[in-house]
């Protein structure tokens, strides 16, 4: 969720905690704190500014166009929120999060008490393979995981 | 993906699984990870032009959204995982455990291959970026990148 509205976590949970907003794990929330987040961190309103301008700005996200998202009574001072760049980021945002953010291992990992190479072959690693690759220069080895990749894509594309 | 990369000029290392089979490594990737230099405005620019001209799109999101390509949109957006033209493609400006560009150049080396020459992450920083990534995928990774480094101090 922090991921894809490109914010710190702890960010977001202060703010949700000010705003008395609950935070909700969905790409509405996100492209919501998002907007939210760029209009105080970037550009620095308040965050109740913000959360009324991003609310006012992403009403009109069907509509792929620059909007008022704020200003003055006077209207000599506006906040114009630039949609089509927005979602753009947005979208990219989202997409590390839900490619990238899988959940992380709790802790260290445990200390090795033999060597690496005997750690590795209990793991299952097939260390004359290893010693194989070792004997080849860069480019042989990617000149092989070319071939390799050629291969398992082939297989994929091959009908069933 | 690299000879476009190489051919503009852009300003980048290689890291993720391709940097570990250049280093030995047995696994299989299909995508290309690199680390661009953020700081560099016109290594941005053409960066993301590049991209434009391979119809970059963000990888599992669903298809046919407006998404603008450009320089913009990778200054608001510095780590993207990219679906193109050529292939998977993640670009990211820094690497967790290693640091922004300028760490990630230092603690790289020259290799030639598949026709061009780049510079890819070493060894030593590698496991270091897979330990902070802490994902489960990449602790399977840990045990023959170790192995690797302890039989290439060995040779």
């Amino acid at each position: 969720m922090a991921v894809a509205a490109g914010a710190d976590l702890k960010w977001l949970t202060n703010s949700s905690a000010l705003l008395g907003r609950p935070i909700r794990n969905n790409r509405q929330g996100a492209r919501w704190w998002g907007l939210v987040r760029l209009l105080v961190d970037d550009l620095g309103l308040s965050l109740k500014s913000a959360a009324a301008a991003a609310s006012t700005a992403l009403l009109e996200l069907g509509s792929g166009a620059v909007v008022r998202a704020a200003g003055d009574p006077t209207g000599s001072a506006t906040v114009v929120v630039d949609l089509p760049r927005y979602r753009s980021i947005f979208l990219g945002n989202l997409s590390r999060a839900l490619v990238h953010e899988t959940p992380r291992r709790r802790g260290r990992r445990a200390a090795s008490r033999v060597g690496s190479i005997a750690a590795a072959r209990r793991y299952g690693v097939d260390i004359d393979l290893v010693r194989a690759a070792l004997a080849r220069s860069p480019a042989e080895r990617l000149a092989l995981l070319e071939e390799n990749a050629a291969f398992l894509r082939s297989m994929r594309k091959r009908p069933r | 993906m690299l000879q476009g990369l190489t051919t503009r000029k852009i300003e980048f290392v290689v890291v993720g699984g391709v940097a570990a089979a250049a280093h030995g490594s047995s696994r299989v990737t299909n995508d290309l990870d690199i680390c661009y230099d953020a700081i560099d405005a016109a290594n941005i620019r053409s960066l993301a032009s590049l991209l434009a001209t391979w119809e970059a799109y963000p990888r599992r999101v669903e298809e046919g959204l407006p998404f603008i390509m450009d320089d913009r949109t990778l200054r608001g957006a510095p780590i993207l995982t990219l679906t193109t033209t050529e292939g998977d493609l993640d670009v990211m400006d820094q690497i967790a455990g290693v640091g922004p560009y300028s760490s990630v150049r230092k603690h790289s080396e020259k290799i030639s291959g598949l026709g061009v020459s780049f510079r890819v992450l070493d060894l030593p920083s590698l496991i270091k970026a897979k330990r902070a990534a802490g994902r489960p995928r990449d602790f399977d990774h840990l045990p023959e990148l170790e192995a690797l480094l302890e039989l290439k101090r060995r040779q």
